[in-house]
């Protein structure tokens, strides 16, 4: 499945939103690996351990908790390697005849000041 | 979404093409039933916004984020939203037309073979973007106003934002773009809704959304300003006659309720009481196929990091990163005790929703809501305001079969 071994660096020291974010893990019963179970926004690790504790409390006997900007990931299937691969692919052309930004639009952003 | 009027006018509605939960679009049927069972995908694909509402779930802030995606991050994960089969994406942000190349993802979208549908404040749409966004593929518009001009712009800390927002509306029905209205119902709003329709129908607009606050976000911040289960019915209520006195008129306005389905078993009520019993089950039965809350089922979330969420509402906590592995491998992946139990909520409800006759119709309303108000992600939502006869029944079915 997996057709390269090369791995890119994941970013992910930006996914505070806003609030810092901790990686959960979750052991349900002994001889069980922990288990990634996803992300919580919390200030502290304290909180983030109740905020953890409200959604996983019923099932899990352990949580680890951990600032996900702390995680150094590399992956084969990052979005970066994919719009890569894509490029390669289009090799510059889109597919597309019609342009696709609109003059008009492309500024939209000059338009923030309501 | 619940809509008012297919339920109880027998409205032919255009929406009825897409399943019925599906994001704020409407369209001729045309969705596989493989694609109907996955998630329509809300994509915050901006923080930044022009305004700064005070109800924003997605605590947007007129600054730009870090870490949004660049273009060939955002293709790349549309590319991921079409090799699942998402049926549906709606660009949301923040405010999506901030980004200079909305109309470029739209059409990649598009031909993508995903359907582009748009949540905006409606302020940023000269003409000329709303006819780029037609053609770029853009079948639908739904565009914020919460409350006649004065209250709207209080609440959206902008002066003049009312304004603009029907100018934008305006603008997407004079090139032929399919438009709605949403509007996010509250205690300081309620009083307007209607008055905010009548104005817009003379506008030619004839699709209207009505949400309920939810509790994430700066929605968090004003749990107080919701309004109380009593006055909630009341509004809903509202709704409803508004509804039928439009149509009555021949006058056939799409209305539709999103957020708290104790608004699926109010409409049964309602239509047992205003059409007998033959009519509430037709209700009860069309609700029932639609499926109840859809947290973590049929709607899914990405923020403008990436991280998914089980409802736009939700953003506190998400289920994975689309930067780490794709967006259809943390969807399908139930070994998520959260994701798992969202899914068989049944099981866990408690309180009056474990027992209630309306279940099946509304699947414990919204978790989010119970975990903010209670700490329990199973307790029963605050802002179910059925009554508590309603709630237990007599011990028949709950749609009886009066026309047997």
């Amino acid at each position: 499945m997996v057709e390269k071994a090369r791995r890119s660096a994941v970013e992910s020291d930006e996914r505070g939103n806003p609030t810092r974010q901790w990686e959960v893990f979750v052991r349900n019963e002994e001889g069980d690996p922990m288990r990634h179970v996803g992300s919580v926004a919390a200030a502290s690790g304290s909180e983030a351990h109740e905020h953890a504790s409200r959604l996983f409390g019923w099932y899990a006997a352990d949580i680890w908790l951990c600032p996900a900007d702390e995680v150094e990931r590399y992956s084969t299937r990052g979005l970066v390697d994919t719009a890569q691969e894509r490029s390669d692919d289009d090799n510059g052309d889109d597919g597309s005849e019609e342009q696709r930004v609109y003059e008009e639009t492309a500024g939209a952003s000059e338009v923030n000041s309501l | 979404m619940i809509s008012i009027s297919k339920l109880l006018c027998d409205l032919d509605a255009e929406g009825d093409g897409l399943r019925y939960d599906a994001a704020d679009d409407s369209e001729k049927p045309q969705i596989t039933e493989e694609k109907q069972q996955r998630p329509v995908v809300v994509w915050n694909a901006t923080r930044r916004c022009n305004l700064y509402c005070s109800h924003c779930y997605a605590g947007a802030e007129t600054e730009a984020a870090t870490g949004e995606f660049t273009t060939a991050e955002a293709k790349s994960f549309l590319d991921q939203l079409a090799d699942f089969g998402a049926p549906v994406i709606l660009f949301s942000g923040g405010e999506p037309l901030v980004r200079d190349d909305l109309v470029e993802l739209v059409s990649y979208a598009a031909d993508r073979g995903l359907r582009p549908v748009l949540s905006s404040n409606g302020t940023l749409i000269t003409r000329e973007t709303a006819a780029a966004l037609r053609d770029a593929g853009l079948q639908y518009a739904g565009i914020s106003v919460d409350g006649l001009p004065e209250r709207n712009d209080r609440f959206r800390g902008e002066e003049g934002a009312f304004d603009a927002a029907v100018r934008g509306i305006e603008h997407c029905l004079e090139v032929g773009l399919k438009t709605g209205l949403r509007y996010t119902i509250t205690e300081a709003n309620a009083p307007d809704l209607e008055g905010v329709v009548d104005l817009l129908v003379e506008k030619g607009l004839d699709r209207f959304c009505f949400y309920h606050l939810d509790y994430g976000g700066r929605g968090a911040e004003i749990v107080d300003a919701d309004l109380s289960p009593q006055a909630k019915r009341e509004a809903i209520e509202q709704v409803a006659d508004l509804t039928l006195a439009y149509h009555d008129r021949g006058e056939e306005i799409e209305t539709l309720l999103v957020g708290n389905y104790a608004d699926a078993a109010f409409l049964v009520e309602y239509a047992r009481e205003t059409f007998g019993e033959a009519k509430a089950r037709a209700v009860y039965e069309h609700l029932e196929r639609n499926g109840g809350d859809p947290t973590g089922e049929r709607i899914a979330d990405v923020d403008y990091q990436g991280n998914v969420h089980p409802t736009q509402f939700w953003q506190g906590y998400s289920l994975g990163n689309v930067r780490d592995r794709p967006f259809g491998e943390i969807w399908d992946d139930e070994l998520n005790p959260l994701l798992e139990a969202l899914r068989n909520r049944e099981e866990h409800l408690r309180g009056k929703c474990a027992d209630c006759q309306y279940q099946s119709v509304c699947r414990g309303g919204s978790r989010l809501r119970a975990l903010a108000e209670t700490g329990d992600l199973f307790a029963p939502d605050p802002q179910c305001y059925l009554h508590e006869d309603e709630v237990r029944g007599e011990g028949g079915p709950v749609v009886g079969g009066a026309a047997d």
